[in-house]
């Protein structure tokens, strides 16, 4: 499970346009809004973290939308880490340079 | 009401999100916030990212990182996170983190065409510590080098400048910082005479005016931008000014867009002193009291080598330029000379000179910048008309000179990485000291930076060829004495002469003056231009290229040797930001597998040499400085037995493991149950990190750069302090009575940096008497010309070229391209163009080119839409991308004064590939 609290911020006159928008974006639930200040709250819940990065993407993409912005990060760590050489280092048969720096 | 156990989280969540930017929560919300964490053991820490400096809070749990928010009681973030700042609690976690030393090896033992093989730290440095023997007994003390960074520690920073300057009496030791921010220091030392902005970032709630010059805040400081938009929305007269080259995402709420063509920023910015002048703006109590006129040489080059020895044949023709130059009908009246004329270049090897003139004299050079005149030098998109970016620019003239509005520009790399780097710094300042609107609260020119600790690490300690701790130089014999004396040298220990700067390294290192080179916490051969040269350099030439990294990034596939590192959260360590603000953290994790701190590495290599292998009589080719023979380092050991040492002491006894050192001991209060894998590994029982910030922090006092002691900085109230602190209290700005110490009483301002406050006198051309005059407690306006860019679009080379970076990558990738999320959101450079620029070369959004300039080329994708909009002739892609290695076409001219790349003007051609 990937949740992320995400402030956005849009001209107090667009705020409810925004808010539901941001609805409609799935995963997406908006939990407070204040005219005055011009700022949503948001709660993005996404079955990956790259979902979870569109999901930003696709809120700055939409009409007045000033600045987005990130507060709390909750993830189920992959601190898996492989001990052996990376893939890129593997293999690699003396000097390499790549081909296109011997023109 | 019943919620269930996700709902829960997620009213958790809002409430933690709603608290941060002000917004009222309910009872239930916020013990479903409290719920959420109990588990977790938050502890303050900072992003390890840009020259913002946000506060990070990061949860542990059973040694792991569960989470990581903004820090709600850092006063630079309040509590907001950037998309990469918002992922620095997964960056160590890449499936490919280097966790065991690699050396090139054939048949069992090291060899320079051999493959990457695991080692031991023993193998690892015993081969290390042979190469670097054969090359400095070859070549003496410059023939080794540190590529370093500013993504450093500070205490990093401070131990290898001690490591190269003082044990090995080598000053060929220089960070990336020099492609990011040494512009902006040199203009701080030529205008200010002490280095780092006078504001802070509370400059945005107090100002009404905003000026980004060539600075996509919105992307490359999106928290500051965050700022800047509540600002704007908060406060009815709030404007927001973008110019730029081309249209970025700043744009989107900016008041006033002006798109410039390239370098021409420079006649911007004389346009507006001219005015200043014409509308009689000039606050003259402020600049009577505060500030003097003065000038420099134009006939400086452009940073290239003065040789075309080592350039390929398309570069020749603009090498050439480093020697002479034919002015064109815009310089020639921006320089009030002739059109055609041929210029040779006299100054390169002084181009900081400078010398006082008139008032009278300065404004004969601005003289020539009329409306009619910028306005047509310097209109950049081609589809506007004249009479619209006429109306801009007055525009923009209006708000800095309206007296009723307070201002405050920002830059980066827009200014810094220019061939006239330096000059725009110093132009800006001009305007803010012609309009007395510097210093104060919302009012000043604010040159923010680009690394977590350029200021920290790469300014402060230094840890640049030419510099020692406290805006102390390499050159002058009182620093170097007093940095001896508090490093407990002899005297004459430290080199005189200045080591070669970063560009320089890498030059070195084609020419074969450089042998032995390691880099560290930067990735040169995919950062610095023109990289085509220095991949041969590493690869195809006997040089040895050691490379401390995390991840295998191009600098660690050339290299010959790879030490893992330790990452931030991994270690114990201190940034310093663009503010002067100073903050520390605790090691949170243990690295991974062999991985271990930068510091670590400097100190365990150095218990491998004795002094008497350095401080002895050393050859040094070409060191010519008064007080020393000619070629020569003299030898300083008997005074060293004298102070008590012994030639066989190691470097690590009497640099590091020092007496008073060895009694800061760990374990210390101070790490509330934090671990330290240096302390362990060292089994000494010091607790380095500490002392050497004891140690460095006496550099920095009563000479207005004043650091609190370790322990504060660990304080849980504090959130980072910014310098000078004087009896415990920080400075919000500098250089004005009113908050600043170190202000003499009753002066209301006092530019009181030392450097360079004894100048000669002369006019727009020369100097006339070179009887120094002291100019102390007096900023200077300097009057810097128009130049043109040194390379510039042709018939075959017909698009400009401009690189950067983008919001979701941090430099070269090799941290963020590891962070799946980063990496799915931008997975590859793109190169943006106008679409009529793409469709006039049969090309569309997507297609694969090539990208060629006089250097290199490159494939990419065309990309004519998304976030930016170029004009008709002029391209930009990033250079985060090791697939596509951009910096194979970029131009490595430079600031001839800073020596800072240029990596936003180059000359190129686009095709399908």
């Amino acid at each position: 499970m990937n949740l992320s609290g995400i402030a956005v911020t849009t001209h107090p006159e667009w705020v409810e346009q925004v808010a539901n928008a941001l609805s409609e974006i799935e995963g997406m639930e908006v939990f407070q809004t204040d005219i005055a200040s011009g700022k949503l709250v948001v709660v993005q819940e996404a079955a990956s973290v790259g979902a979870e990065v569109e999901g930003f993407n696709r809120i700055r993409a939409l009409p007045h939308v000033m600045a987005v912005d990130l507060v709390q990060h909750y993830f189920e760590h992959d601190n898996e880490l492989i001990d052996a050489i990376p893939d890129e280092l593997n293999g690699l048969e003396g000097i390499h340079v790549p081909a296109e720096l011997k023109d | 009401m019943h919620l269930s156990r996700r709902e829960f989280i997620k009213s958790g969540i809002a409430a933690s999100t709603a608290s941060l930017v002000g917004l009222p929560i309910s009872k239930l919300a916020e013990a479903a916030a409290a719920d959420l964490e109990k588990s977790w053991q938050w502890d303050k820490s900072v992003c390890r990212f840009c020259g913002t400096g946000c506060g990070i809070m990061v949860a542990t749990k059973d040694g792991r990182i569960v989470a990581t928010k903004g820090d709600p009681n850092a006063p630079v973030n309040k509590g907001l996170n950037c998309i990469k700042g918002y992922f620095n609690g997964k960056i160590q976690s890449g499936k490919d983190r280097l966790t065991q030393p690699l050396m090139r090896m054939k048949d069992g033992k090291f060899d320079k065409k051999g493959q990457f093989v695991p080692v031991t730290w023993e193998q690892a440095f015993d081969e290390m510590e042979r190469q670097f023997r054969k090359t400095y007994a070859e070549k003496g003390p410059t023939g080794v080098a540190m590529l370093a960074s500013a993504q450093k520690t500070i205490q990093e920073g401070y131990a290898f400048n001690k490591l190269f300057k003082a044990g090995w009496r080598s000053n060929t030791i220089d960070p990336n910082a020099r492609n990011c921010m040494a512009s902006a220091v040199a203009a701080f030392y030529s205008v200010f005479g002490t280095d780092e902005p006078a504001g802070n970032y509370d400059d945005i709630e107090y100002t009404d005016t905003m000026v980004l010059w060539g600075a996509n805040m919105a992307e490359m400081h999106p928290i500051l931008w965050s700022r800047i938009t509540d600002r704007r929305l908060a406060h009815k007269s709030a404007r927001v000014i973008n110019v730029t080259t081309f249209r970025n995402m700043s744009s989107d709420i900016a008041d006033l867009e002006i798109i410039f063509k390239p370098q021409t920023d420079l006649a911007i910015q004389n346009y507006i002193a001219r005015e200043i002048i014409a509308r009689g703006a000039i606050n003259k109590d402020f600049v009577e009291k505060h500030c003097v006129f003065a000038t420099g040489p134009y006939d400086i080059g452009y940073g290239m080598r003065p040789t075309d020895k080592f350039a390929y044949p398309a570069e020749k023709d603009v090498q050439a330029k480093e020697l002479k130059v034919t002015l064109d009908k815009y310089e020639a009246i921006g320089q009030r000379r002739q059109a055609g004329e041929v210029v040779e270049q006299k100054n390169t090897g002084n181009p900081a000179a400078h010398w006082l003139i008139s008032f009278e004299d300065f404004k004969r050079g601005v003289e020539p910048y009329t409306l009619d005149f910028v306005a047509e030098l310097a209109k950049g998109d081609p589809d506007e008309p004249l009479d619209n970016f006429k109306a801009k620019l007055k525009q923009l003239a209006d708000y800095y000179i309206d007296p009723q509005r307070k201002v405050v520009s920002f830059w980066t790399m827009g200014f810094n990485q220019s061939v006239r780097g330096t000059w725009l710094n110093e132009q800006c300042y001009m305007n803010h000291l012609l309009l007395g609107k510097q210093s104060m609260p919302g009012n000043g020119a604010f040159s923010l930076t680009g690394q977590p600790s350029a200021c920290g690490t790469a300014r402060e300690v230094g840890m640049f060829c030419h510099r020692l701790p406290a805006d102390r130089l390499i050159p002058n014999p009182a620093h170097r004495a007093y940095s001896e004396k508090q490093w407990n040298l002899p005297a004459k220990t430290l080199n005189p002469q200045i080591g070669s700067y970063y560009g320089k390294i890498l030059r070195d290192l084609e020419d074969g003056s450089v042998k032995w080179l390691w880099v560290s916490v930067n990735n040169p051969f995919q950062s610095h231009p023109n990289i085509n040269h220095w991949l041969k350099a590493a690869r195809e030439m006997d040089n040895f290229v050691v490379v401390s990294e995390a991840y295998p990034g191009v600098s660690a596939k050339v290299a010959d040797l790879i030490l893992p590192s330790a990452m931030i959260f991994e270690k114990w360590g201190s940034y310093g930001n663009a503010e002067r603000r100073t903050q520390h953290w605790r090691q949170q994790v243990m690295p991974p597998g062999q991985a271990r701190a930068d510091i670590w590495q400097a100190m365990e290599f150095s218990k491998r040499f004795k002094v008497k292998d350095f401080w002895g009589e050393q050859k040094v080719p070409g060191l010519k400085v008064e007080g020393y023979e000619d070629g020569k380092l003299p030898s300083v050991l008997d005074e060293a037995v004298k102070m008590g040492y012994s030639p066989e002491d190691s470097l690590y006894k009497v640099l590091f493991a020092t007496p008073a050192n060895l009694k800061v001991r760990w374990p210390d209060g101070v790490a509330k149950g934090h671990p330290n894998h240096v302390v362990t590994l060292l089994g000494d029982g010091w607790f380095p990190e500490k002392a050497l910030w004891q140690e460095y922090v006496p550099f920095t006092r009563g000479d207005g750069k004043d650091l609190a002691d370790f322990d504060v900085y660990h304080d849980d109230k504090v959130r980072g302090l910014k310098w000078p602190v004087v009896d415990g209290k920080e400075t919000g700005w500098r250089f004005n009575e009113q908050h600043d110490p170190y202000v003499k009483k009753g002066a209301g301002f006092d530019f009181y940096g030392k450097l360079f406050k004894a100048i000669p006198s002369g006019d727009l051309d020369k100097v006339t008497d070179p009887k120094p005059v002291s100019v102390a407690g007096k900023a200077k306006i300097f009057f810097r010309p128009y130049a043109a860019p040194v390379e510039q679009p042709d018939s075959n080379y017909d698009l400009w070229f401009c690189t950067g970076r983008v919001l979701e990558h941090w430099h070269t990738g090799t941290m963020t391209r590891r962070v799946p999320e980063l990496h799915r959101a931008v997975p590859a450079a793109v190169m943006w163009m106008h679409p009529d620029d793409a469709k006039k070369r049969g090309l569309k959004r997507n297609d694969l080119v090539w990208l060629e300039s006089r250097r290199g080329k490159v494939q990419i994708r065309v990309e004519t839409g998304g976030r930016n909009t170029m004009p008709r002739g002029m391209v930009y892609a990033a250079f985060f991308d090791e697939g596509v290695l951009i910096n194979k076409v970029s131009i490595d001219a430079a600031c001839p004064i800073s020596k800072e790349s240029d990596f936003k003007k180059s000359a190129v051609k686009v095709y399908k590939a």
